[in-house]
């Protein structure tokens, strides 16, 4: 019963996200925009939600579903990685090689101006780090 | 004006239809329960190991690799019979605006630093990476799937789409940075003396994006929290930004 309760609830979010979706995809393709429609939907969304103040109930809890099943929804692309065959041997060292030591440099660089950033914003005033 | 209406009717339609079709190793009904028993079984391994090498992106494709070599089924097969998950892969890119809209007060807190880190952060990811790519020699299907490399993967996902990359190499090279991030990111920071949580978050989202934000939530909320933000905004931001980059 409680279950049948949240029903509408959980269709109006649902209904939500394909809607945005949908807009989406819709305004990139009339407006030939080189952004993917999903992601203009997601970013419609947020303008509503912060126009609107909160997020309604049904569709946080929707989308929590939906996130907490990201990986499963992504199985199917993912798994297309052992099919790729066409690869030259070249390739794959660039890859590996850019994906490791590009990360770790990119990490590094991040953290370090990030964490420069910060502290010298906040020592001036004599704030902790600390959340008080 | 409703022809994405009309195709996404009729790719719900497809799926729909494939139900019906005759029982064969690449049903959908034998398809979708492989999915989620491999998902299924490597979050179960995650969880017990909690290492993130074994992150369920890497062991469940790897279980369902498997399941289809036995099954001896080949990937157009595959991506048929998948034909229902593919249709919540857009819904699931838009649901980021949840958490993306709940963490939003909190950059108000930190204001600009975070803003100009994140600029730079979402510029450097990728751009190191097809640096050192194209230096090696790399395809331009190499550096097309190095520039998706730091956002999350349903965005990856529809970036690759839009710049007619390969979508499942951008998928790899998502889920490898992810993990290469979170298992020496952390430890790397330690060792240059950076402890403030909210750095620490926020790099791991920028540079290692859903698998990163896994391992900033192990280490406090407050870190998970930045770190969610930042993979959020930087999601935002590259598929914004990038298309124009590519294709111009």
């Amino acid at each position: 019963m409680a279950q049948l309760k949240k029903l509408p609830r959980w269709l109006l979010g649902a209904g939500l996200l394909v809607a945005f979706d949908l807009t989406g995809r819709t305004l990139t393709s009339a407006l030939s925009l080189p952004v993917p429609g999903p992601v203009l939907g997601m970013l419609l969304l947020l303008l509503a939600l912060m126009l609107y103040g909160r997020v309604p109930r049904g569709l946080a809890e929707v989308a929590e579903q939906l996130l907490r099943y990201l990986v499963l929804i992504l199985l199917p692309a993912t798994v297309g990685i052992y099919f790729l065959r066409d690869l030259a041997i070249n390739d794959w060292i660039a890859l590996a090689v850019a994906m490791v030591v590009g990360t770790l440099i990119s990490f590094t660089l991040t953290a370090l101006l990030l964490n420069h950033l910060i502290r010298r914003r906040s020592n001036p005033q004599g704030e902790d780090t600390n959340v008080e | 004006m409703w022809s994405e209406w009309q195709t996404w009717l009729s790719q719900l339609q497809q799926a729909a239809s494939d139900f019906t079709a005759p029982l064969s190793a690449a049903h959908p009904l034998i398809i979708l329960p492989l999915n989620i028993l491999g998902f299924w079984v490597a979050l179960k391994i995650y969880r017990r190991l909690g290492s993130p090498l074994l992150h369920p992106v890497v062991g469940g494709s790897l279980l369902v690799f498997a399941g289809l070599w036995l099954l001896n089924v080949d990937f157009t097969g595959y991506q048929r019979g998948s034909g229902l998950l593919y249709l919540l892969l857009g819904p699931a890119v838009v649901a980021l605006a949840i958490p993306l809209k709940q963490n939003l007060t909190m950059i108000r807190k930190v204001g600009w630093p975070l803003i100009l880190g994140l600029l730079l952060g979402a510029v450097l990811a990728p751009l190191v990476a097809v640096v050192i790519a194209l230096l090696l020699g790399g395809s331009k299907t190499v550096l097309v799937a190095l520039t998706t490399k730091s956002v999350t993967t349903p965005v990856a996902l529809a970036l690759a789409q839009e710049m007619h990359g390969i979508q499942s190499l951008a998928a790899g090279v998502v889920a490898f940075t992810g993990i290469v991030g979170a298992v020496c990111g952390p430890g790397l920071l330690r060792r240059l003396n950076i402890t403030d949580e909210r750095v620490v978050g926020f790099s791991l989202g920028i540079n290692a994006h859903a698998i990163g934000t896994v391992r900033a939530l192990e280490i406090s909320a407050l870190c998970g929290a930045f770190s969610a933000l930042a993979m959020g905004l930087c999601g935002a931001l590259t598929a914004l930004v990038l298309p124009l980059l590519v294709t111009s």
